[in-house]
């Protein structure tokens, strides 16, 4: 009676297939994970998200072979509740966020997480970035309320890691379309330099050399420095930068770097990371669009999932991993995206803009409980 | 009376009055200052409080009357309403339909099977399908159907069949009901007619609403019913509207009215009862269906969809709509099962039913005088078989009178009662449902709606002659259409042509390039002439596989040359404007060959090909971004691989193996790599996001200061009344800023320049019109905008969004994007469904393709609140089998009953409650919660009493249950010290008792105590205290919850896979109760359970003993008194027995019998006494009244006298009058 299974092969795009999965109840396999490697199947970090996935579902079956080169994921029922998850030090909480992020609307209960791990690295989203990009996002589609929070309660660097963040969501049984077309004039631009178990001053460097590059374009900047201190600081040395750019009609776009750990690498100078971060919201700018770059599948996920109607959202141009995501869509959810592709008429308007239009599955939060 | 002569009034010349009035009436005083003004304090706010509260309850019930508001998104050509006509046998279904058809496209369909669709006006096209008497049809109609005609034998009453399936459609949203009353002529009585009517309108009332339509067909003239009467029920279907259903609009579903069987006969000939590939046809009705999604097909089972396409319309709406009415071609009916449809196509090949020479004899014949005949060889049983089950029916007949007898008894049940009566035209039992308490309450409005229903008769007896004649004239004319036969038409070039372009609309459009690939692939396919022959060959084979077209093959080659009938004309009309189409691509392409296909085999064979070269044609049209994402363009993706390099590889999907593994394990990660091309420090670079801030150019429409201007030129121009000066808006200037714009912007383009200003200048104006509008209105609405108001505009907006957005492509991309559109004709393959579904094809029994949303296809625990059905007879039990319909399904499950405690806590129930809620879970399919269901105990035959067990809807899906039961724990004490006691025989072990440490306790007595700790010595004794001392005796329990597992049995209902006449015999698992009785099985009692008498040892009580000490210090009052022991009574007091002699003892016998004597002589006395009382005062009585009589009679005389006196008087004085005059 269960519904056919889709299977896929390599570890790649693995939290996409396991929340397309759950969302759309279809079973998952996915063999020959690092089977060619020399340290084959699941790393401990995936193995962490699957727990997460775990702990957020009732009823969900996971199978993996010894080697585990091969998982078999039979998803359950969205639950939510209050959830605690320590999550793996490898990759940092924005990984293990995106994910709830995306299921957190159809849970039973409202999700109120806790997650500790690691706050702010290199590769994923950090913490700071999603909660001023991401959040926003959700209440265009109509998740939002007093329930929509996240809190960094403390910081933590890799490799020790030590950082704690409570996120919780309300539930919706539907999901309202978007037309989210004009995505404005960048209007004012927000920051926050952290630091943490350095000197407090690495972060005033930071702010001085990013508005130096920033001011050419608008004078409405303001980043806030954040050190953190005793407990709140973690278990590791470092210091980052995120950077928001707010539209006039409410689009976040947004860019973040952060130190390279302890003997990893050359270290960085915080002059030069606040340059840097500077730059790389320039090229989100110059992108565009009305979601930035790492929120584009969050946002087309939630327009699959809308009622049935037509939702359009004028993306940048789209990610690898948006990409992916939009094919796994498809075999998920036999959904397909109208891709036009717009070419700003002007010079000064930044590149290439995609159009996507999609009509929404008529997608019903099944878990919840109707009283 | 003398009139007094009253004064008259005077007006007032002068005075404050006058001149109030005067000025009041002069034409420049303006309006009356009003009560408000004048009398302030009459409308002045008294209570703040109270005025809040008018002003809520306006609010609120202004606010009540909204409905939510909701996205409309009803398809712009919908597909075909269905109408179901739902019936007991023999009331008149099948002939209500042929009327009906007969009235809207003027042909006669004599025989029915499955689903009926004709044009019935400019804009409607209705789907009939009849519903046989079973509870499976009934449940599947129930829920796609949109108007239900429910038809009722007047002459017999209601039937439990039809509120059976009142109660199936309140389940799963109420379609539209309208009552068909027939039968009608089997009254005599014109009274009684009258009577049965009402009786039956008010019932019917009841149960659907307060004033439903109900239709009364009088009687039959030639079997049919009469014209009128059917022409005004079908004006009243064609302007029906009706209401969205929850369940209709969020599921897609396909009522199939054609069925074809695709598997490869080879297959079939090794295995006969291997699984089939089926393509079921039919309108897409609901909301979009996804290609390969899950459809559930009630009756058979879960299947996914391997293909579905759209074929063109077989009963398409006519084109143009300024026409008052439909002309004869345009009245189309198609009935596939029934062997109508006109053309038929499929993907590769068209069918053409025409009609044979004797076809129409067929027909006569068929008509009324072989009706018994008829019926007969549409019986699916013998009559052997039929009238054994007669007579089992018939011994079960008897058992319902006693149920009633007992019910009676009762007299507490509303629901109604059945009454089964043999009907012996029909050869059934006919379950009669009588409503006791009807009868009386109907009674007493009689008169006044008798009255109504005269004139509603009258009203349709009208016109009545006039329509007649025409009438009869378009029969004759009908009687002469012949009865339609098919012909498949395959590999015939034309015909198979129109079938390709019908898959193919972008096909005319599209590069040339592509169309010779596609030649390369169709040579393959192409056969000469030669081929022709062997097609003929295997249509033959084909006639014989197919079950639909057997027996027709043979003859069609032979008349093929005869055809003319004005259908093959209609066909090459069609196809016409598709090669007009093409031809232009043809000339092209000389050696592509006009698709050519040889019999199915081969179509076969290249469909994957085809399909995939469709695809391949629209991801060259569509731009290049998408077949990036969505890929699938195999051979021709060179620019992809120009691009190159490890970012250019992570775009492709359709590269070997061996690149997609290397991507495989690549690091899952969603940010974005920059573009390492772009230098930030660049001042170009950053000249190229200039505009992106608010600091940057804005654009034309919404820069600040250009707005301004326009505002400025808008409401720039005043008067200075004080100087009298003329200012004006400087909208010369502005438009001199304009052309200057213009000029510079489009320097590069020299011609026409001239002219591009003055449209320019045009379209300035009309901007300005329409942003001068715009602003008003928005100023003009914003007044009385709610928020009611902007969440309706904003579904407004939505829905026309929704239209739009895809209207201007091509219906072949759309089907991608959104899916297929409801009023769609698809065609859905599905791979694999059993064989019995092929074997036993029924077309009588609807086949239904519900779809299924995103994880619905999967099974898990169903929390729902369900309650008894009131009128079911007996209540249900937990665990025992029950087939609920939900959702599109029909399926077993084992339900445990529950109910919620006032903690949340969810109590095992063993029965369900009489006439409450409760809950029960159940393993099941996910369905969304707020999804209504039904339960009935069986499916199989009619069984006695209301079907319909139980009623509900779902709260809550889980994959896991919180059903507990209580479960108590004894022990026994075997020793007390004081508080405590040692407790043995509850647990088995000390890991048990530590587990439970820390438990309330409980004796019988009512004593609450705690589990301390585990003892060493008994295994499983332990320590407990309480809060009084225990006796031995007592029995120490601990009340614990026990978790219920729900057995997971999950078995679809297969009805439409058994053998023909046996589809309504489905039986599942059978409840324990049925098991032992088929089986014969006795039950044995528990020993334990069974009564025994109650022996009780006497219990003994010492004396109460108080302590020396407490005696001395209690008061004297309560002290135990030293009360010596009462010694023997001395003889001297004690009284002697006294012992009569024998003669005493007659004295004392006599005595007593004389004093008996007395007392019966007096009591006689007494008796005879009042008697004469009694006569006495009724003699009086009489007399009294006698008197009584006499008197009134003798003051009737005296007063009739006295006033004929007077009269003779007034007469006299009259006569003196008159005379005097």
């Amino acid at each position: 009676m269960a519904s056919s299974c889709v299977s896929y092969e390599g570890c790649n795009f693995f939290r996409q297939r396991l929340v397309l999965s759950t969302l759309s109840g279809k079973p998952v396999k996915i063999r020959k994970i690092r089977s060619k490697d020399d340290n084959p199947g699941l790393r401990d970090f995936e193995a962490s998200f699957i727990r997460l996935m775990d702990k957020i579902t009732n009823g969900t079956r996971i199978e993996i072979n010894e080697t585990g080169t091969t998982l078999y994921f039979q998803p359950g029922l969205l639950y939510g509740g209050p959830v605690e998850h320590d999550c793996n030090l490898q990759r940092s909480i924005g990984y293990y966020l995106e994910a709830l992020l995306a299921l957190a609307p159809f849970m039973k209960n409202p999700l109120k997480a806790v997650l500790r791990g690691v706050t702010n690295d290199q590769k994923d989203p950090s913490v700071d970035t999603l909660k001023a990009t991401a959040i926003p996002l959700m209440k265009r589609f109509g998740i939002d309320g007093e329930g929509l929070e996240l809190k960094v309660l403390r910081r933590g660097m890799p490799p020790g890691g030590g950082g704690e963040v409570v996120f919780s969501c309300p539930v919706r049984r539907f999901i309202k379309p978007v037309q989210l077309t004009d995505p404005g004039k960048v209007k004012r631009i927000r920051g926050m330099a952290f630091s943490v178990r350095v000197s407090p001053q690495i972060a005033n460097r930071i702010v001085d050399s990013a508005r130096s590059i920033l001011n050419q374009f608008i004078p409405d900047i303001y980043i806030y420095t954040d050190h953190m201190k005793g407990a709140n600081s973690g278990k590791s040395p470092g210091f980052g930068l995120s950077l928001i750019a707010e539209t006039t009609n409410g689009t976040f776009l947004s860019a973040e770097m952060a130190s390279n750990p302890p003997g990893q690498g050359t270290p960085i100078l915080p002059e030069e990371l606040g340059k840097n971060c500077a730059k790389l919201l320039l090229e989100e700018i110059y992108r565009g669009g009305c979601v930035d770059s790492i929120n584009q599948s969050l946002a087309l996920l939630y327009m699959t999932l809308g009622q049935q109607d037509v939702s359009k959202v004028l993306l940048g141009p789209l990610s690898p991993y948006t990409i992916e995501f939009l094919r796994h869509l498809r075999s998920f959810f036999q959904t397909m995206f109208k891709i036009e592709t717009q070419k700003p008429e002007e010079d000064g308007k930044g590149g290439e803009k995609v159009l996507m239009t999609c009509v929404g599955v008529g997608y019903t939060n099944l878990s919840k409980t109707l009283k | 009376m003398e009139e007094k002569e009253h004064r008259k009034h005077q007006k007032k010349q002068s005075g404050p009055k006058a001149d109030r009035k005067k000025k009041r009436k002069a034409p420049g005083a303006g309006e009356e200052e009003d009560g408000r003004r004048r009398n302030p304090k009459a409308f002045g706010v008294q209570s703040a409080v109270r005025m809040a509260r008018t002003f809520h309850r306006a609010q609120d019930l202004q606010t009540k009357k909204h409905h939510a508001p909701q996205v409309d998104r009803s398809a712009l050509e919908p597909p075909p309403v269905v109408i179901v006509v739902v019936g007991p046998p023999r009331v008149g279904k099948t002939t209500l339909i042929q009327c009906l058809i007969r009235n809207f496209t003027r042909q006669k369909l004599s025989d029915i099977c499955g689903p009926v669709t004709i044009v019935s006006g400019k804009k409607r096209r209705l789907t009939f399908i009849e519903c046989g008497n079973d509870i499976n049809s009934m449940i599947d109609l129930a829920k796609v159907a949109d108007l239900v005609l429910m038809l009722i034998d007047a002459s017999f009453g209601f039937e439990m069949e039809t509120f059976e399936f009142l109660n199936i459609c309140q389940v799963h949203g109420f379609p539209r009901i309208m009552g068909v009353l027939t039968h009608l002529d089997f009254f005599k009585n014109n009274k009684q007619l009258r009577k049965t009517k009402k009786i039956l309108k008010h019932r019917f009332w009841t149960e659907v609403y307060q004033g439903a339509k109900l239709f009364y067909l009088s009687g039959m003239v030639h079997s049919e019913y009469q014209k009128q009467e059917i022409r005004n029920l079908g004006r009243f279907i064609s302007v029906m509207k009706f209401r969205p259903l929850v369940w209709q609009t969020a599921h897609p579903y396909v009522l199939a009215d054609r069925m074809e069987d695709l598997t490869d006969p080879e297959t079939l000939r090794i295995n006969p009862m291997c699984d089939r590939k089926v393509c079921l046809y039919g309108y897409l009705r609901g909301t979009y269906l996804k290609n390969r999604s899950q459809v559930h097909i009630p009756g058979v089972g879960d299947f996914s969809l391997s293909d579905v396409s759209f074929l063109s319309d077989p009963c398409p709406l006519p084109d143009s709509l300024k026409k008052r009415a439909l002309n004869e071609r345009e009245r189309l009916l198609y009935a596939p099962l029934s062997g109508v449809g006109g053309v038929v196509y499929d993907k590769d090949a068209v069918y053409i039913d025409l009609g044979g020479s004797h076809a129409d004899r067929e027909q006569e014949e068929a008509r009324p005088t072989a009706e018994l005949v008829q019926s007969l060889i549409g019986a699916q049983a013998t009559i052997d078989v039929k009238m054994a089950a007669s007579k089992v029916s018939l011994f079960t007949g008897s058992e319902p009178l006693r149920q009633g007898e007992l019910q009676e008894e009762e007299g507490a049940d509303e629901g109604p009662k059945e009454e089964r009566v043999w009907d012996p035209e029909t050869r059934r039992e006919r379950r009669r449902a009588i409503f006791t308490e009807e009868e009386e309450g109907s009674e007493g409005e009689e008169g006044s709606e008798e009255e109504s229903e005269e004139e509603e008769e009258d009203s349709e007896g009208e016109g009545e002659a006039g329509e007649e004649s025409e009438s009869e004239e378009e029969e004759g004319e009908l009687e002469k259409q012949p009865a339609l036969k098919r012909l498949r038409v395959e590999g015939g070039s034309e015909a198979v042509k129109e079938g390709g372009g019908i898959e193919v609309p972008a096909f005319a459009d599209s590069e040339d390039e592509l169309e010779k690939s596609e030649g390369e692939v169709e040579e393959s396919e192409v056969e000469g002439e030669s081929s022709e022959e062997e097609e003929e060959e295997e249509d033959s084979e084909g006639g014989g596989r197919k079950a639909m077209d057997s027996g027709n093959c043979s003859e069609e080659e032979s008349e093929g040359s005869e055809v003319d009938s004005p259908l093959l004309e209609e066909l090459g009309s069609k196809v016409k404007h598709p090669k007009h189409k093409e031809k232009a691509l043809e000339e092209e392409e000389e050696e592509e060959p006009c698709f050519e296909t040889a019999g199915e085999l081969r179509w076969k064979e290249g469909l994957a090909q085809k399909a995939s070269e469709a695809f391949l044609r629209q991801q060259r049209s569509t731009p290049n971004l998408r077949k990036l994402v969505y890929g699938t363009v195999a051979e021709e993706s060179e620019e992809e691989e120009s691009g190159g390099g490890e970012l250019g590889g992570l775009f492709h999907v359709s590269r070997p193996e061996s690149e997609k593994r290397r991507r495989a394990d690549g690091l899952d990660c969603s940010h974005y790599t920059p573009d390492a091309t772009r230098d930030w420090d660049q001042q170009e670079v950053l000249d190229s996001i200039r505009d992106c801030f608010v600091t940057g150019k804005w654009e034309d429409d919404k820069d600040a200061t250009r707005l301004l201007q326009e505002d400025e030129e808008l409401y720039g121009d005043f008067e200075d009344l004080e100087t009298g000066e003329l200012h004006q808006g400087d909208s010369g200037k502005q438009e001199d800023q304009a052309e200057e714009d213009e000029s510079g912007e489009g320097e590069d383009e020299d011609g026409g320049k001239v002219k591009g200003n003055a449209e320019g200048e045009k379209q300035q104006r009309l901007d300005k019109k329409r942003r001068l509008k715009e602003r008003f209105n928005t100023e003009y609405d914003e007044g009385d905008a709610t928020f009611f108001d902007d969440l309706k505009g904003e579904m407004q907006r939505q829905a026309e969004l929704n239209r739009a957005e895809f209207s201007a492509v091509d219906d072949e991309t759309r089907v991608q994007y959104e899916g297929f559109r409801p009023g769609m004709y698809l065609r859905l393959e599905i791979q694999s469904l059993p064989c019995e579904f092929i074997t036993n094809f029924d077309p009588n029994y609807p086949v239904i393709l519900g779809g299924l949303g995103a994880s619905e296809g999967n099974v898990g625990y169903l929390q729902m609140r369900l309650k008894k059905h009131r009128w079911h007879q007996r209540i249900l039990k937990t665990r025992d089998p029950l087939i609920l319909s939900l959702g599109w399904r029909r399926f077993q499950t084992l339900p445990l009953y529950h109910i919620e405690d006032h903690n949340g806590r969810n109590r095992l129930l063993k029965y369900t409650p009489q006439h409450m809620h409760c809950g029960a879970t159940l393993w099941g399919p996910i369905t969304p919660q707020g999804t209504g269901f039904l339960a009935v105990q069986s499916v199989s035959g009619t069984k006695a009493g209301f079907r319909i067990a139980a009623t509900g809807v779902v709260l809550d899906l889980d994959k896991s249950v919180t059903v507990v039961k209580k479960l108590k724990l004894i022990g026994y004490p075997y020793k007390i010290y004081k508080n405590t006691a040692f407790i043995k025989d509850m647990f088995n072990s000390v890991l048990e008792v530590a587990k439970f440490e820390g438990a309330a306790l409980r004796t019988v007595s009512g004593v609450r105590g705690q589990i301390k700790k585990a003892l060493r010595a008994p295994p499983g004794a332990y320590r407990a205290t309480f809060e009084d001392r225990l006796l031995m005796s007592d029995i120490v329990f601990l009340r614990s919850w026990f978790p219920v597992s729900v057995p997971q049995l999950y078995n679809p209902v297969t009805s439409l896979l058994l053998p023909l006449g046996e589809k309504e015999s489905w039986t599942g698992m059978r409840t324990v109760g049925q098991l032992k009785h088929d089986l014969g099985v006795k039950v044995k009692p528990n020993k334990d359970s069974l009564y025994k008498p109650v022996v009780r040892k006497k219990r003994h009580f010492n004396p109460l003993h108080i302590p020396k000490e407490l005696q001395r210090a209690l008061p004297f009052k309560n002290k135990p008194k030293n009360a010596e022991k009462k010694g023997k009574v001395p003889r001297d007091l004690q009284r002697p027995a006294v012992i009569k002699e024998p003669h005493e003892k007659k004295i004392a016998a006599l005595l007593a019998a004389l004093g008996t004597v007395h007392n019966h002589k007096r009591k006689s006395a007494q008796a005879r006494q009042r008697e004469q009382h009694k006569d006495f005062l009724r003699q009086r009585q009489k007399q009294e009244m006698d008197k009584m009589k006499r008197q009134k009679e003798a003051r009737k005389k005296m007063f009739r006298m006295i006033g004929q006196r007077e009269k003779k008087q007034q007469k006299s004085s009259l006569k003196g009058a008159a005379q005097h005059d």
